[in-house]
Formats: C-alpha cells, sequence, structure tokens
C-alpha cells in the first residue's frame, strides 16, 4: 500500500535577486511501513518536500497523495485536521511548549483531538513510557536534556498512532549518544506499530538506521537507494 | 485539569513583571472608577433628596402653566379638599396644599420683598424640613391665624423677633391690593441664604382671606416614601385628579429640570474621563498580547504543525486575557470597594469644594457608600474592553503562516 | 557629547525594531494627551464662562459697599460717601472704569402680576463699560442717562408680569424712614441674559430717578470697579482701599463670589489631578514598553558592555528611548488637542442640560479653551512623570554583567 505519493512537485523561492528552485520535477512513492531518509545538503529542497508531504506548505504544481487522499489543494483547517489526526511532526530541537511538563505537552494535543482526561493520562503514561522517559513527566522541558526533549517530541508525535511521522534533522542538535537512542526508538516504533517514517536530515549516522534513502540536490532527487538496516 | 486552562495560566507568568505591570494598569483604573462612581452615585442621590425634600417635593399638583409663570391666578381650586382627597386615595399622608405670592413685607425700620406661602400647619412638615428647622420660637399651628414663620437672615434684615409684627404688602388673585399684618411666631435657619433670606410662611386659611383666594391655592406637595416610587405615584395622582379644572401632575424632573440636568451633566463629563481611562488599559492590555504573541511565533508555528487550528490559539489567547482580566476585575473591584470603605467611615472632601458643595445642597464632607453595582460597574467595563482588545492579537494568528512561523527565532 | 550621538541613534533605531510595540505606545500616549488637554480646555472653557457671567451679574471685579451692606442690602446701609465726593477721588485713582449705583431690593408690580427683584439705579455712560446689560437689549433701548424715567427689565421677568414694552409697571421699597417708596416706570428696554435667574431678578433705572423715589439725594450703596483682567485684581483693591479709606468696604470679586472662586482653584486642582491620573494609567504601560525591550535585548546590552560601553551609557539609552517615545505621543497628542478644538470654538451646544448648567452657574454654550498653561502642563507632567518612571527598567538594564547577558538565552 502507499503512504505517500508525490507526482510532478515544483515549487520555487524568491531569495533577493535569484530564484530558487526548491522542488525541480519531484516524483516520489513510498510505502506504508517504510522507514525513509530524505538526505541532501542545506537548501537541497529535503524540508520543502518535507512540508509539502505534511501539509504544511502548498507546492507551485504536482499533486501530493496521503493514504489515498490528494492533499494539496485542501484548505488550511483541512489541513490542520489531517495532521492532527494522521500525521505526526518531530522537528529540530526546541520545540516543545516550554511552560508545559513533559506529560502536559503531550496530552496537550491529544487534548485539542478531543480525548477524555483518563484516556489522555492512560496513553502518555504508556508513551512516555516506551520512549524511555518514566519518571520524568512532570519535567519542564528547561529540566530536561535535548535528547530527552526530542523523546518528548516523539512521543507527542505518535501518541495517537499517525500512520505517517514525518521528522525534520530530529537530530540536529544532539549529541551521538542521545542521536543512537532518539533513532532506536524510530526503529522500534516502525517495527511496532508499521508507522511510515519519513526523515529529513544531512547526518549520515541517520541514513544507517534508514532501509531506503533518497539524495536530493538542487530539488532534484538524484538517488533512491533500497538498503537493509543495521 | 484542562491542559489549555494549564497553559493559558503558565503562559500569563511566562514574564511576571509585565503581567503584573498590566494588571497594575487594570487596577489602578478599577480603582479609581470604583471610588469615583460610589461617589459620584451616592453625591446624586443626596442632591436630590436634599434639594427636593427641602421645599419642593417629588411631585406637585399645579395648574398648568403655573410652574412657568407662577400667576397668582393660576389655581388649583379648593385646595384643601383636594389634598384630603389625596391623602385618602393614595393612603400617603405626606401630601400638603401651598399658596404663593410675593409681597412686600414691612418691618418697623426696614421693608423687603419676599414670598410668602401659606401652609397647612399640620401637613407641611411631612412635606418639606424647613419646618424642622425652627431656630427661635416654633412653627405654625392649626390653630394659629396671623402667625408668621420666617427665615434667620429675613429676620435680621428686618431687625425683628419673635414676637414682632411684620406687615405684607402685596396683590391678592384679582390684582387688587393684599395687606396684612402677622405676628412671627418661629424663625427657622436652613443654611441656605437664598431660602433664609426669601421666604416666609403663614397659615394657608389666612393667606386665602388675606389674598382673596377663595379656597384656593397653587401646589400641592407630595413626597413619596423613596424615590422609586415616583412614577407610580404620578399616574396614580392623575388618575384621582379632576379631568377639567386644568390640573396637571409634576415630577421633580419638570419642578427642578436644573437638578436632573446638571446630574446628566456632570455624568456625561465624567462618563468621558472614565472612558479615556478604559481606551488606556485597553491599550496596555493590547500592547501585552499582542507582545506575548509575537515572541511566540515559533512556539505557535510548531504547534500548527502538529495540526492545531489558528483558532484554537486565538481561543488560547483570549483566555489568557480573560484570565487576566478577571484577576483585575476581582482585584480592582475589592481594593476600590476598601478604598470608597474608608472614606465611608472617614469621609471624602476636597479643598475648595465647600462651596460647590453648598450650591448643590451638599455637605462639605461626604460619606460614600460601598455597593455591589458601584463596585463592579466600572471593572466590568474595563474587563469588557480588556477582551476586547485581545482580539487583534489573538485574530492575527489566523494569517500565521506556520513554517514562516517556525523560522521565526 | 559623542557618547550622546551615538547613544541617541541606537535609542532611535531601537524604537522601530518593533514597530508595533512602539506605535501601539505612541498611541495611547497621544489618547492620554489629547484626553487631558481636551478636558481640561473644555473644562477651563466651562469655568471661565462661569467666572464672566458671574462677574457680569456682580457686576463689577471690584465692589465697594458700607460695612454690613452684603448681609443687610437696604437703603439704610448707604455708602457714606456721596456721588461727588466718590468722583473726587476715584476719577484721579487711574482705575479702567468705575460706576456708583443704588441696589435695594424691590417688588415690581404690573396690572396682573408682582415679583420680587432687586433695582439697580445706574449711570448708564458709565455702566456701559461695566455690565453686560446695554448690549443684551433685545427689545426697545437700554437707559439714557441718570435720569431717565423708563425702566429695563429682562425677558422672562416681562413674561412672568404679563405686561409689554412701553406698559407701566410700579416698582416698591423703602426710603431711609421705612415708608413705601414707590414710583411707577414705562417699560423702555427688554434685556436676555445667559442665565435665566439674571433675566428674572435685574431691573434697571436712571441712578438718579431711584435716588428721587428713595429720597436719599445723591447717595449710593454700591461703587462697582473693573480691572484690566479679572485674574489680577488685588492691585486694583489696594488702590481703592488707599483712596477711599477704612469705613467702606472693598472686595474683589473672589470673595463676592466665593462660589466662583471656589470654581477656579478647583479647575486648577483638576487640571492637575487628571492629568495625574492620566499619565499614571499610561505609566504602567511605558514602563511595560520598556521592561520588554530591555528584555529583548539581553545579549546585546551584554555585547555593548562586554565592548566597553559603561553602564551609564545604556541607562542614557533607555531614557532617551523612552523620552522620545513620550515626545512622539505628546506632539501627536497635542496636535489632536489642537485640531479637535478649533472646530469647536464657535461653542459646543448644550441646551439639552440648559438648566442643569445653570445650577453650575454655566451658559448652555461651552467654549473650550485651550490655554498654554494646560499645554504646558500636560507636557511637562509627561515628560517629567515619564523620566522618572523609565528610571526603574533603565537602572535594571545598566546593571547586567557582560557575561551573564551573553550567555543567557
Amino acid at each position: 500500500m502507499t503512504a505517500v505519493r508525490c507526482i510532478d512537485l515544483c515549487k520555487t523561492y524568491r531569495q533577493g535577486d535569484q530564484d530558487i528552485k526548491a522542488l525541480d520535477h519531484v516524483s516520489l512513492e513510498i510505502n506504508a511501513g517504510s522507514f525513509l531518509c530524505l538526505s541532501a545538503p542545506s537548501g537541497g529542497g529535503k524540508t520543502t518536500l518535507l512540508n509539502a508531504i505534511g501539509g504544511l506548505d502548498a507546492p507551485d504544481s504536482g499533486e501530493v497523495w496521503i493514504a489515498g487522499r490528494r492533499i494539496d489543494h485542501l484548505k488550511k483547517s483541512e489541513l490542520a485536521q489531517l495532521r492532527l489526526m494522521q500525521i505526526g511532526f518531530v522537528f529540530q530541537a526546541y520545540n516543545l511548549i516550554p511552560v508545559l511538563t513533559a506529560r502536559e505537552n503531550v496530552e496537550f494535543v491529544m487534548q485539542v483531538q478531543g480525548l477524555s482526561a483518563a484516556e489522555r493520562v492512560r496513553r502518555s503514561s504508556a508513551i512516555l513510557d516506551e520512549v524511555g522517559l518514566s519518571g520524568l513527566e512532570n519535567r519542564r522541558p528547561a529540566e530536561m536534556s535535548g535528547g530527552q526533549q526530542q523523546r518528548v517530541a516523539v512521543a507527542r508525535a505518535i501518541v495517537s498512532h499517525p500512520a505517517l511521522v514525518l521528522a525534520d534533522e530530529p537530530t540536529a542538535n544532539l549529541d551521538s549518544r542521545s542521536s543512537d537512542e532518539l533513532l532506536r526508538v524510530f526503529v522500534e516504533l516502525n517495527r511496532k506499530y508499521d508507522t511510515t517514517f519519513v526523515i529529513a536530515t544531512h547526518d549520515q549516522r541517520v541514513m544507517g538506521y534508514a532501509r531506503r534513502v533518497i539524495k536530493m540536490l538542487d530539488g532534484r532527487i538524484v538517488d533512491d537507494i533500497e538498503q537493509h538496516a543495521d | 485539569m484542562n491542559v489549555t486552562v494549564l497553559l493559558a495560566w503558565r503562559n500569563l507568568w511566562r514574564h511576571p513583571r509585565r503581567t503584573w505591570l498590566t494588571l497594575g494598569a487594570m487596577v489602578f483604573s478599577n480603582v479609581l472608577l470604583v471610588f469615583m462612581i460610589s461617589l459620584q452615585f451616592g453625591m446624586y442621590r443626596l442632591m436630590i433628596e436634599n434639594t427636593l425634600l427641602t421645599f419642593t417635593g417629588h411631585l406637585q399638583v399645579q395648574a398648568e402653566g403655573y410652574n412657568d409663570n407662577k400667576k397668582m391666578r393660576q389655581i388649583v381650586p379648593d385646595i384643601q379638599a383636594l389634598s384630603t382627597r389625596l391623602r385618602e386615595k393614595l393612603t400617603l399622608n405626606t401630601v400638603s396644599p401651598r399658596a404663593m405670592a410675593f409681597v412686600l413685607a414691612s418691618s418697623k425700620d426696614r421693608t423687603y420683598g419676599i414670598q410668602v406661602l401659606g401652609v397647612d400647619p399640620e401637613h407641611e412638615p411631612l412635606v418639606s424640613s424647613i419646618p424642622g428647622l425652627v431656630e427661635d420660637g416654633r412653627y405654625l399651628q392649626a390653630s394659629d391665624t396671623a402667625e408668621v414663620f420666617i427665615g434667620r437672615v429675613l429676620a435680621r434684615n428686618l431687625r425683628i423677633n419673635v414676637g414682632d409684627e411684620l406687615t405684607l404688602l402685596g396683590s391678592g388673585r384679582d390684582g387688587s391690593l393684599a395687606a396684612a399684618v402677622v405676628v412671627v411666631a418661629g424663625i427657622f435657619e436652613s443654611g441656605v441664604t437664598d431660602l433664609d433670606r426669601s421666604i416666609a410662611e403663614i397659615p394657608l386659611t389666612f393667606f386665602q382671606d388675606t389674598f382673596f383666594m377663595r379656597g384656593a391655592g397653587h401646589q400641592i406637595v407630595i413626597t413619596t416614601p423613596d424615590l422609586s416610587l415616583v412614577n407610580k405615584t404620578v399616574a396614580a395622582v392623575d388618575s384621582i385628579l379632576p379631568k377639567d379644572e386644568g390640573l396637571v401632575t409634576l415630577d421633580w424632573n419638570v419642578l427642578q429640570p436644573g437638578l436632573k440636568q446638571a446630574i446628566q451633566a456632570d455624568i456625561s463629563s465624567a462618563f468621558f474621563m472614565y472612558g479615556v481611562l478604559v481606551v488606556l488599559v485597553a491599550f496596555s492590555v493590547l500592547n501585552t498580547q499582542l507582545m506575548s504573541v509575537l515572541e511566540r511565533t515559533h512556539e505557535f508555528g510548531i504547534v500548527m504543525a502538529l495540526g492545531i487550528s489558528p483558532g484554537h490559539l486565538g481561543r488560547l489567547v483570549m483566555l489568557e486575557t480573560a484570565m487576566m482580566g478577571t484577576i483585575g476585575l476581582f482585584a480592582g473591584a475589592f481594593l476600590g470597594g476598601l478604598v470608597t470603605l474608608w472614606f465611608s467611615y472617614n469621609g471624602f472632601s476636597y479643598p475648595g469644594m465647600e462651596d460647590m458643595a453648598a450650591n448643590f445642597n451638599l455637605p462639605s464632607r461626604f460619606y460614600p457608600q460601598v455597593t455591589v453595582l458601584a463596585m463592579f460597574l466600572g471593572p466590568l467595563v474595563v474587563f469588557l474592553f480588556t477582551v476586547l482588545s485581545a482580539l487583534y492579537p489573538a485574530l492575527r494568528l489566523n494569517w500565521l503562516h506556520p513554517v514562516a512561523a517556525m523560522r521565526a527565532a | 557629547m559623542r557618547l550622546l550621538r551615538i547613544v541617541a541613534t541606537l535609542a532611535w533605531r531601537n524604537l522601530w525594531r518593533n514597530r508595533r510595540r512602539t506605535l501601539i505606545m505612541v498611541a495611547a500616549v497621544s489618547v492620554g494627551v489629547w484626553a487631558m488637554i481636551f478636558m481640561n480646555a473644555l473644562m477651563r472653557g466651562m469655568v471661565d464662562d462661569m467666572v464672566r457671567s458671574g462677574i457680569e451679574s456682580l457686576p463689577g471685579h471690584v465692589q465697594v459697599h458700607r460695612l454690613g451692606f452684603r448681609d443687610d442690602p437696604s437703603i439704610n446701609n448707604l455708602l457714606p460717601l456721596n456721588d461727588a465726593e466718590l468722583a473726587a477721588k476715584l476719577d484721579a485713582a487711574g482705575l479702567v472704569a468705575w460706576s456708583s449705583r443704588i441696589n435695594v431690593p424691590a417688588v415690581i408690580t404690573s396690572e396682573r402680576e408682582s415679583r420680587g427683584v432687586t433695582l439697580y439705579g445706574i449711570d448708564p455712560e458709565r455702566e456701559r463699560k461695566i455690565t453686560f446689560v446695554p448690549n443684551s437689549i433685545v427689545a426697545g433701548r437700554f437707559l439714557e442717562g441718570v435720569s431717565d424715567k423708563g425702566i429695563v427689565i429682562g425677558r422672562r421677568l416681562l413674561d412672568a408680569l404679563e405686561t409689554d414694552l412701553g406698559k407701566r409697571v410700579v416698582v416698591m421699597s423703602q426710603d431711609p424712614d421705612n415708608e413705601i417708596a414707590d414710583r411707577g416706570f414705562r417699560i423702555v428696554g427688554v434685556f436676555e441674559a445667559k442665565l435665566e435667574s439674571y433675566e428674572e431678578t435685574m431691573v434697571f433705572a436712571g441712578k438718579s430717578t431711584v435716588q428721587r423715589m428713595l429720597h436719599v439725594a445723591d447717595r449710593v450703596t454700591e461703587v462697582a470697579i473693573m480691572s484690566d483682567d479679572y485674574r489680577f485684581v488685588e492691585q486694583t483693591v489696594q488702590t481703592v482701599r488707599d483712596k477711599l479709606g477704612a469705613d467702606v468696604e472693598v472686595l474683589p470679586w473672589t470673595e463676592l463670589n466665593t462660589y466662583l472662586a471656589s470654581m477656579l482653584t478647583v479647575m486648577d486642582g483638576f487640571a492637575l489631578v487628571w492629568t495625574i491620573v492620566i499619565f499614571l494609567a499610561l505609566s504602567f504601560g511605558l514602563v511595560n514598553t520598556l521592561v520588554m525591550a530591555v528584555f529583548e535585548r539581553v545579549r546585546e546590552i551584554g555585547l555593548m558592555l562586554a565592548l566597553g560601553m559603561r553602564p551609564f551609557g545604556i541607562l542614557a539609552q533607555v531614557v532617551i528611548e523612552s523620552l522620545l517615545l513620550l515626545l512622539m505621543g505628546l506632539a501627536l497628542g497635542t496636535l489632536l488637542a489642537w485640531l479637535s478644538i478649533l472646530p469647536l470654538q464657535s461653542g459646543i451646544d448644550v441646551s439639552a442640560v440648559a438648566d442643569g448648567m445653570e445650577m453650575f452657574g454655566s451658559s448652555s454654550v461651552l467654549y473650550p479653551k485651550l490655554t498654554m498653561a494646560d499645554v504646558v502642563l500636560a507636557n511637562v507632567v509627561v515628560l517629567g512623570l515619564g523620566f522618572i518612571a523609565s528610571l526603574s527598567p533603565a537602572w535594571r538594564a545598566s546593571r547586567y554583567q557582560p557575561i551573564e547577558a551573553i550567555t543567557k538565552v
């Protein structure tokens, strides 16, 4: 089954007096349950592609399909609903709400999804345990390490079991040990729930975990490698 | 606990100094509003009561046109009988007939132009405070005939005292010369120089004989137990009055148009000032909430990427504002109430206010009352504007693009 | 000096880094300053009008009476000096204008009605420079000479007496022997006044005519004197006192009508209180803005300190930033006030509450009065107190330790 399908995506930015082609006729299919790595140097178009897939940014032309539904022409509110229920996001560091504890950060999204308080507590405890944060539920972001913060962000992204998780440079601000811990959590979740992971990165270590690596340069796919992880 | 509520509360205290300063603006204005409004309402009420109960009463029955021209021949015929009937039908004892004339009053060595009133000695004390202000001698009695009750300043100017004679010279109802000699029974002092200088009261029956009134008078003064009953009483009196004699019932607004208008003029200037205060608070809140939204742009971008709608974030901002507004509301009302309470025991006066106060029949030291209405009226308006002023920062979120927002530091 | 230029440039640029916040604060200051000046101009205009009409009714900035006349305004309290003696002393005193007159309480009677009034026996030539009446005649003419046999009365009195121009009225008062003194007058002129009560109670006749009627030869009860400006009458009072000696009472209007005088003081007090209240309401927002501006720039401030700028430079920068912001608000607010008062120069009609305004002693058209003093007051208060209010955040900013500040996230 196809989780994500992109057809002939184009996107051009204007920077100063230069046009920059962030996406240049990109077509791509990602199967459900994939663990995929988008690799490119800075400005290679990976974040733009990720944002297009997540409905954060509309392409200039082309189509984006998620789980058999075309999303590039949806309204803002429909896209928000889509992200809330079906897609999980993990960004670079500093993406937690600083005034909420780890548990509350996770619960916040569930509350917007309309879950009951009891259900929220049950799920947040389970998911925080799963990402290895038992005992740290009541810490605020400032009281946790970068790796721990990112694991809270992951917990927040997957707590409602989305079919697709998009991660943009999740290890950018982490040391190697924290990075490994985080990636192991990704792999674990991928296996356990068959969740599709798309990770944009230029971190070599991340690519080592991926079963498929797509390399981009100047907005074009230049390489698409299937590999066996580990 | 609801995470959104928790989030709003914690956000409020991200910059405690900022929140306290904004609350400070709110509480400052609220305390001022509570105190000023308490003072104003109390003053108006006292002004009305003092002015009306001295002399005018809450309503009067008069001949149509008498109120404008005060002419001798604009009469209420058979005024005693009508007064008695009103008393019975209204089951209200505070109904008193009067007649009025301008006369020259001469003592042995002085002459002054004054207003002489024919009153019912039995009922006049029920509708006017003047009979109770006896300084010397006594008030008129039912058995009196040629007796007079005059003001202190008038007595001094005429150089007369209790027991002395006074000659009244004027014109009667038909325009013919009317004259009488009366004996001073008592002297009053109200402290209002105009009244003390120019008023003399004589028994109504004696007045009617002297001025050829043939049983008529000029006004029936009625007071009600409470100001709020005036409208009902006017209607009741109207239904009792004989239909074809050209009589009208006038309430205090018509009798003393200046009073209500002075209050209105004062209210409008006061409301202008309150309005300015409220607008300034609104600016303060607008600035704070806008800052608070702008500095969270990055954070908002992330949660929007997670699928949380701008509307939800907007409601969060409104909730934060409402929380702040609620604290300001209650703190302001409470502190304002305390300040008012302090003044309600110790009295409030403003240097130079004595003369102004006297002009409106007010004491120079004023004791405001703490009422729920006065405590919450101002602060509620401030609250309303506080919430309104957060609309702009909240609605701005609708134009926020998650990707651009996340790029913000 | 060079430091100051750098610091001022920095302050100015910093102000515009957060354009929205600065603009909101400038708007708040503008509204506040506008409200200060506008309200003060309005009140100032009203009080000015009250004082003017009050003085017109006295009339005169300074009055001379026999001791005791004011309490007992009777013909028995004539001035000890006669017309010729007064003229000899006062003509040489270099006064702007003066006039002697007789004013006594009297009763005026038409064929149908009578009223109590104050009869003024005046010298029309001299009086022209003192009272408003000659310029307010709406029918007939003003008096011509001291021996004029006519009388000039107010429009409302004319209506109350049911008489008309050219008809006869009888005026009764007393002579010094307490005999009734009366005389018929033909109504030759009708005047209108800004305050209704003047129209009802003031009647004017030739001085010599009244002197003959009251059998007082060439004696008078009162001298009215004008000075250049009603605000500065002390000099005139002194001059007249020196001339006339100690057995007469020479009083400025401020003591003749303490209500009016107290209004002037109350107004000055009000202007100050109102200005300060508005400033306080603003100050919370101002300090808040500065606190935020400093907070956002902690790293920069640390950097500047590390680069060798003295803490005083930082303090000056924040204070100057605050003053620049206030100056913009002041300029805009003052301009706004001027622009909003300009079209109101022809007066604001508040006749809907005319009777109420009359209770205050003011007429039904308000003329806002923009005075330099009020503009200066607003500007000085805002800048002065604004300077003080900005010291605290500025001081805190200058106390940062460079390293801590730089490493702070």
